[in-house]
């Protein structure tokens, strides 16, 4: 009967120290969209990553493919609703061999 | 007239047949002309040249012969290996309101100013020629789109003129030399890499790009596409450009 007070407490605890997640926070993402640009890349690697595994990693992008074989694929980051585009965007280029061969944040 | 009257690929055209080539107006080209020694100061230590591109996969770009014809004379323009020519003013040709045509069919190539500022390195282009094959560009009529409204992007404007350039954000479509990761604008200290949306012909923000392609001159250049914010003060005419090819390192 001791016990129960106790994670009663602790539970409590971690609601105050959590803030609300926030609206933006909430919504689900749309198509293309991160949450963070920057952990996004990281969960990729230049030189290793296939198109199975960005897709597994981040979902689906917009993708611009080329008869190149090339294909650049655009994740943006959900911007506040008010803010003038284009926002933070993390931009793939994979290579005719279907492994990811660049990155960039912008 | 050129020697020349068999064709080696389908979208070569005998000169003296003249049946449907792609050629553009010598007066509308001169007054390009005439507006870059005008304009001048934007470049100051560039030459004018025009240049030639491809417009579909399998236009033959080698031992292209390019003439400036009138009613009643044909002069032959000499055109250097990468494409480019430049032309004089002559009076005659003027009076005819002669063509420059080159021995290609029409919609199988596309025309750009091209002004380079001498000493650049590799992968490097300024602003202010940018700037200025934009002015030049419009008001010689090089853009060969052939639908309105393409992507939703110059062709309403295409009336403006070279003032469309000036515009902060104008969708002119410059190509690089080989197909682009990025473009960044470098000014000392400052640094700016162009939004995605403004590389590929803006194709990132539009899903039906592919089916407007074939109206577009950039159709097998897409990959090389890029539009500048020519009309933004802030970045001065010595701006760096600076590109990162698709197949360079990072």
């Amino acid at each position: 009967m001791r016990f129960i007070p106790l994670v009663f407490v602790v539970l409590t605890g971690c609601a105050a120290l959590s803030p609300a997640p926030s609206s933006r926070e909430s919504k689900p993402l749309g198509p293309a969209e991160v949450r963070s640009a920057q952990a996004a890349s990281e969960a990729i690697s230049v030189g290793k990553s296939t198109k199975a595994d960005v897709r597994a990693a981040l979902g689906k992008a917009v993708v611009v493919d080329f008869e190149s074989g090339y294909e650049v694929w655009v994740y943006r980051e959900r911007s506040p609703e008010k803010a003038k585009p284009p926002g933070t965007e993390l931009v793939l280029l994979f290579a005719p061999s279907g492994i990811l061969a660049k990155t960039r944040i912008r | 007239m050129f020697a020349q009257t068999k064709s080696p690929r389908d979208d070569a055209v005998a000169v003296d047949a003249m049946r449907n080539p792609v050629d553009k107006s010598y007066r509308r080209m001169v007054e390009g002309m005439e507006l870059f020694e005008k304009r001048h100061r934007l470049a100051p230590d560039a030459a004018l040249r025009f240049k030639l591109l491809p417009r579909h996969r399998d236009t033959d770009m080698r031992d292209i012969q390019v003439e400036i014809v009138g009613e009643s004379s044909a002069i032959p323009i000499a055109l250097a290996p990468d494409n480019t020519f430049a032309l004089e003013r002559r009076a005659a040709a003027l009076k005819e309101n002669a063509s420059v045509r080159p021995n290609r069919k029409a919609k199988t190539m596309t025309w750009r100013a091209e002004i380079r500022t001498p000493g650049l390195p590799a992968g490097v282009r300024r602003l202010g020629d940018l700037r200025l094959e934009c002015e030049v560009g419009m008001q010689a009529g090089l853009i060969s789109n052939y639908r309105p409204m393409l992507f939703g992007l110059l062709d309403p404007f295409l009336r403006e003129g070279p003032e469309y350039c000036r515009r902060t954000e104008p969708r002119y479509l410059f190509f690089a030399e080989r197909p682009i990761f990025g473009v960044t604008l470098v000014a000392g200290e400052r640094r700016e890499a162009l939004p995605v949306e403004r590389l590929y012909g803006g194709a990132s923000r539009d899903p039906r790009w592919k089916e407007e392609l074939p109206y577009c001159d950039c159709e097998v250049l897409m990959d090389r596409a890029y539009f500048m914010p020519l009309g933004d003060s802030s970045w001065p005419d010595d701006t760096r450009v600076e590109f990162d090819y698709m197949d360079g390192k990072s």
